[in-house]
């Protein structure tokens, strides 16, 4: 059987709908001090700049527009934090190559 | 195959510059060194430029250095400190209980004691503070490139690095404070709260600020994907400058001294290993999975020598042993990290991969 596009947990489609309803999964830089870069996996409650680079799949009210190199990777979408302090966060993602093109998915 | 299954990345993925960092570093003493010797004018032009005894040229590389860092911390990321709390319990003891002391006792042992007959007192006391400035700081962003090559797991990575910063805004000065004053080296508060929010509080509100501004006008892929590319290469590019001009002011104590950069080195090296079997071993005993275990034993064993360097020139000068120590710090950083990451990778299998 073929792996979700991501795993959203139930509150964090709450969390999605109270924001308005769009999710963006995408692979974010971290630059190194002595060089190099990783991009870490991580979930954003807006529409993506660039809509092109993204594959849109549409489920019950979430939009979800996702990278497609960590699309069907086993990912969960999940909330933590309280209050203000709440946000998204993608779990069970490992760092990727700070290089697209070498990129490990 | 499942996104954790995957192998390794190795560090044939690291570019260039950082898979032969030492070689950098190596060459920027020479260059130092020679520009020094060769043209003693240029430094001596730049060190006029000082205001409250801070070299404003250094200060500028400085922070040339540290606020891409800084620019790219998301605090957000704290709101997850309760999701791995047995990892984020052995990383924030092993960084702020147990490394700053460590690191202390070491360098003691090695300048104060077996390297004795070799290094001056003097020059013994400048190196153990240099050491001192070392340990008292966790890394704060290659951790982010040794847990890719680790496979560690990302969100953890984000949350350990953004609590980590948050301590090390209160806790770096008193580390330093009682460790220099335990070592007999007197350094007034008032100069180390002055490094602190130079290269702390000042490149760290600036990065936070800049980080929430810009995403606010201009949204967050194009901070990730144009600002942060942008600003990301100026951190090693300061770096090895600030390395070029604090060997011009150190030819002198590096030609009549070349033996005591490999005496610096062997308690770093020797730390380095130490924190990383501390928190690493720790982490097997308490079962933690290896995507965590990997990058919380990491951040400690590397060190945010940025910092470090910036606090040894604001506190003792550039021509001082504690900042030629800081540097060694640099010069030894990532081949070990490499021999790090790969006895992480091969010892993969003795942890669970699941929580």
């Amino acid at each position: 059987m073929m792996d979700p596009v991501i795993e959203i947990e139930e509150t964090a489609a709450a969390f999605i709908k109270q924001q308005g309803g769009v999710v963006t999964v995408r692979l974010s830089p971290r630059h190194g001090c002595c060089g190099g870069t990783a991009r870490i996996a991580i979930a954003e409650t807006s529409t993506p700049k660039e809509i092109s680079t993204f594959a849109c799949h549409q489920s019950e009210e979430v939009t979800l527009w996702i990278a497609p190199e960590l699309a069907q990777q086993g990912l969960r979408l999940r909330v933590e934090g309280w209050w203000k302090l709440k946000r998204l966060f993608v779990d069970g993602a490992a760092l990727a190559s700070g290089h697209a093109d070498t990129q490990q998915h | 195959m499942s996104h954790q299954e995957k192998a390794a990345p190795s560090s044939a993925d690291m570019g260039l510059f950082e898979r032969y960092l030492s070689l950098w570093v190596a060459a920027a003493i020479v260059a130092g060194i020679s520009l020094g010797q060769w043209a003693p004018a240029v430094p001596e032009a730049l060190s006029r430029f000082e205001y409250a005894q801070v070299s404003i040229p250094i200060a500028v590389l400085i922070w040339a250095m540290i606020f891409p860092m800084m620019a790219q911390i998301d605090f957000s990321a704290i709101a997850g400190v309760r999701r791995q709390p047995k990892g984020l319990a052995i990383t924030t003891t092993v960084n702020w209980l147990i490394k700053p002391f460590t690191m202390f006792g070491l360098a003691w042992l090695f300048f104060m004691v077996i390297f004795k007959p070799w290094i001056p007192d003097a020059l013994a006391s400048q190196y153990l503070a240099g050491a001192i400035l070392l340990g008292a700081a966790p890394c704060t962003a290659m951790v982010f490139v040794w847990s890719y090559l680790t496979r560690g797991d990302a969100a953890y990575t984000l949350v350990q690095v953004a609590l980590n910063d948050l301590i090390m805004l209160f806790a770096f000065a008193p580390i330093v404070v009682l460790l220099l004053g335990i070592s007999n080296i007197q350094v007034p508060w008032d100069t180390v709260l002055l490094s602190v929010v130079l290269y702390i509080v000042i490149p760290l509100a600036a990065g936070y600020f800049t980080r929430k501004i810009l995403i606010a006008k201009r949204g967050a892929q194009w901070y990730d994907n144009v600002f942060m590319k942008r600003i990301g290469p100026i951190t090693p590019i300061g770096l090895i400058i600030t390395l070029v001009l604090l060997f011009a002011f150190q030819g002198d104590v590096i030609l009549n001294n070349p033996l005591h950069i490999v005496l610096i080195a062997i308690p770093l090296i020797l730390q380095t290993f130490l924190i990383f079997f501390i928190a690493y071993g720790w982490a097997k005993a308490w079962r933690v999975p290896h995507n965590i275990a990997a990058p919380g034993a990491m951040i400690g064993a590397s060190n945010f020598f940025e910092l470090a360097v910036a606090a040894a020139i604001a506190l003792f000068g550039l021509q001082s042993g504690a900042a030629l120590a800081t540097v060694v710090g640099v010069l030894v950083e990532v081949p070990l990290m490499l021999a790090l990451v790969r006895i992480a990778n091969n010892t993969r299998q003795h942890f669970p991969t699941h929580a």
